[in-house]
């Protein structure tokens, strides 16, 4: 190793392959730092992927038909809708709750109305609690799976067709949970949202 | 002593061959433009001192406000910052005082004393490296925490939720409170860029420990005949390289969040605000064994100087701290029980908290086991040492009652979870910078500070944070919720208690700025090696203070003993 100082006698730096070696770890470390900023990033899809495959969160699942045997227990399943500030609509289910056995399709409406003087679209987010409850809680079919237009003070009934997957009954998680809310809110689309802090009324709880 | 004299007379020489007759740098130049170790170590430890009186400075104002019940020192406070006294307003600026209270002592003060102050003074003097492997990195290191403070201070004057001053949100930063709907201000943009610079510095200085403890080592200073500081230091910096790059990330999310109409965490758009605290957590974990890692690495220093033993179990203590740092990036969920996680992923987190204890324990068993037999001198360093070692104690077996995720469903935010991780911080890490502080001092000034009044200063904090922060685990048990300002009747007893140890403790800190005024006004000069024979490593070969070069001509470790390292044909001090 040789020492030498730089133009002003401040520094001391060092030469040849300690320098080299120097770069090489500081480069390979630097790197490192990048990769995990890409990896930080790579988690918000692989988040989205493993709350839709888990029902991590009370994320409910997806799926086409109801392949299940009616299973042996009853649980309630109340709902719950929310429009969140920035976009003029009501939306309200058509029953409080219902009592549903396991593995059992059942189809619930909810009715929606467009209270502005403009045609708008708005989109749900949705979970249910308790969250344990997310991976047995199946949807063939919602409003919220797309973006949703209505025309000035246009009015619909929606329905949610879905079923609790039997296989709950195994789980001990499940063992004490009686009762399952599934929650929607109502989002404007990103551009139409108002200057937040001038808004007065606030969203309500989202899961 | 005759072999030390030898050695800087080498070093001296050596100098003079390769052009070092150049005048050292003075006045302002010399600090702004440091690329020296030593000087941007001093840097450091005067900027975490400063920095660390603000941050006790704001607690002591919370402990004011929490000594009884109701709203009546923030007021005064609020009125005096922003000109309005409200009770609104003198709510939020307590938010903003616990939360920027939290941010100064961990980003500011423990991380900059550990890491920058001590980390860039000892580790190349103990490795035998002439300095850093990239000294203007270093330089730039230590300017961008200064930046990333000022922007802070921007922060608590910026406007934050409508109407407010400054950034209420607690350091964790969580949305919606740190989105646009809970801060529409700058004052939280403030606060993530101020992050951000920080994070940059920490990282470039951990690649900067990295090259220069791999690659700067003198011939013989093997890997396993290192000091346990330096490997201490080597294990927060890889800490630091894989936990404060998600950290950037997730508030790059979060500030583009807030600006850019991305929706990473905001629902309206698909995202979910509880992937910032997973991606919080996975920084902040770790972060809290970056804050003392460092520490356990000084503890190791000091104990075995002054048993004047070597550290009992040097080799099991490396492969804990290894064990820590793994282990530590694999229970960032522990902080969110209450988020709903699923019986099992809560089993794991449990059952892997649990097993932390186990690597602390062979530290905490280690020291004692150092303690055990030796001579021990009771120095001041080694009362912050042993005290060191008891507060921590109390600190885990509090850790080990949290990590159970059920009994956590009662205590999650409550008092309990503050007196747990104050008595880890605010008296561990803090007790083994003291400790460092004090056994370094000698080395890095070159002056003796007074033994009397450094005990007066352990006894004063001692009992005053014991008092402040023992108490606090009853208010836990009994409910109280952290981050109010007001509280029922029934805790008034109990905070009382805590508030007057919080005073006595702020007393401590004022005996500590007399200590230093006092050693640097009687300028009594300390030897080489003030600590006698147990004190082995390299740093207590070079003359105090330390001068400005050292180890040009790198040193020749030839002993087998890890702790002793001898430097070829110049013989060991021990």
């Amino acid at each position: 190793m040789t020492a030498s100082g730089d133009r002003d006698g401040r520094a001391v730096s060092v030469g040849g392959r300690t320098a080299r070696n120097n770069r090489l770890i500081g480069a390979g470390a630097a790197a490192f730092a990048v990769g995990m900023i890409g990896l930080t990033y790579a988690a918000a899809p692989f988040y989205s992927a493993f709350c839709r495959a888990t029902g991590y969160e009370g994320t409910p699942q997806r799926v086409e038909t109801n392949r299940d045997a009616e299973g042996g227990r009853v649980l309630r399943v109340g709902f719950d809708a929310n429009i969140a500030p920035g976009l003029d609509w009501r939306l309200e289910p058509e029953v409080e709750s219902v009592r549903l056995r396991t593995g059992k399709t059942t189809t619930v409406y909810f009715r929606v109305r467009n209270l502005s003087d403009k045609p708008t679209e708005g989109h749900a987010t949705f979970n249910v609690t308790p969250e344990v409850s997310g991976q047995y809680f199946n949807k063939i079919s919602c409003f919220c799976f797309t973006t949703q237009h209505l025309g000035p003070h246009e009015s619909a009934e929606w329905p949610v067709v879905f079923f609790l997957d039997p296989a709950l009954e195994k789980d001990p998680s499940m063992a004490r949970v009686d009762s399952i809310t599934l929650s929607y809110t109502m989002f404007a689309p990103p551009e139409e949202k108002p200057v937040v802090g001038r808004s007065t009324n606030r969203a309500g709880p989202a899961g | 002593m005759a072999s030390v004299t030898d050695l800087t007379h080498h070093d001296v020489d050596h100098d003079h061959g390769h052009g070092h007759e150049h005048p050292i740098p003075s006045g302002w130049r010399r600090y702004l433009y440091s690329t020296n170790h030593k000087d941007i170590g001093t840097l450091y430890l005067v900027f975490a001192i400063i920095a660390g009186l603000i941050g006790a400075l704001l607690s002591i104002m919370i402990r004011a406000e929490l000594m009884s019940p109701g709203v009546q020192v923030f007021p005064w406070i609020s009125e005096m910052m922003t000109g309005d006294g409200s009770a609104d307003a003198a709510k939020n600026m307590y938010n903003v005082f616990f939360s920027s209270h939290a941010i100064i002592m961990i980003f500011f003060m423990v991380m900059p004393a550990m890491m920058g102050g001590f980390g860039n003074w000892m580790v190349p003097l103990m490795i035998g490296a002439p300095d850093m492997a990239f000294p203007r990195l270093n330089n730039m290191s230590f300017w961008l925490l200064v930046a990333s403070f000022l922007l802070l201070m921007c922060s608590l004057f910026a406007e934050g939720s409508p109407g407010m001053r400054g950034f209420g949100g607690g350091w964790v930063l969580y949305p919606p409170m740190s989105a646009q709907v809970g801060t529409p201000g700058p004052a939280a943009d403030f606060v993530i860029l101020s992050m951000h610079l920080a994070g940059a510095s920490s990282i470039l200085g951990s690649i900067n420990f990295i090259a220069t403890i791999f690659n700067m080592r003198a011939p013989g200073m093997t890997m396993f005949r290192m000091p346990l500081f330096p490997w201490s230091v080597m294990f927060t910096a890889f800490l630091l390289l894989l936990s404060l790059p998600v950290l950037a990330g997730a508030l790059t999310m979060l500030l583009t969040d807030r600006n850019f109409h991305t929706t990473f965490f905001d629902p309206a758009g698909g995202g979910d605000p509880i992937l910032f605290q997973h991606l919080f957590w996975f920084f902040a974990h770790p972060e809290v064994y970056i804050l003392i890692i460092p520490g356990f690495g000084m503890i190791s220093q000091v104990v075995a100087t002054f048993s004047k033993k070597p550290i009992f179990g040097y080799v099991g203590m490396v492969y804990a701290m290894m064990a820590i740092c793994f282990l530590g990036f694999a229970v960032w969920a522990h902080h969110m029980f209450t988020t709903g996680l699923s019986l099992n992923t809560q089993r794991y987190f449990v059952f892997a908290t649990m097993v932390i204890a186990v690597p602390t324990g062979v530290k905490v068993f280690s020291w004692l086991a150092t303690m055990w037999g030796g001579s021990i001198s009771l120095k001041a360093p080694m009362i912050w040492a042993i005290g060191f070692v008891f507060v921590f104690t109390v600190g885990g077996v509090t850790g080990v009652v949290l990590a159970n995720a059920a009994i956590d469903r009662y205590l999650h935010d409550t008092y309990y979870v503050v007196a747990h991780f104050h008595y880890v911080m605010s008296l561990g890490a803090v007790f083994s910078i003291f400790a460092g502080f004090y056994y370094w001092f000698p080395k890095i000034t070159g002056y003796m500070y007074d033994e009397r009044l450094a005990k007066w200063h352990f006894w004063v904090s001692f009992v005053g944070i014991n008092l402040a922060f023992f108490p606090q685990h009853f208010l836990g048990f009994q409910g109280m919720p952290r981050r109010v300002v007001d509280y029922t009747e029934a805790y008034a007893f109990w905070n009382m208690v805590s508030s007057i140890g919080a005073f006595i403790g702020g007393a401590g800190a004022i005996i500590f700025l007399y200590v230093l005024y006092e050693a640097f006004k009687a300028k009594r000069p300390a030897p080489a090696n003030p600590w006698g024979p147990g004190a082995t490593t390299l740093e207590w070969q070079v003359p105090s203070p330390a001068p400005f070069h050292t180890w040009e001509t790198p040193p020749h470790i030839v002993d087998e003993d890890h702790h002793a390292p001898a430097v070829a044909g110049h013989g060991s001090l021990a």
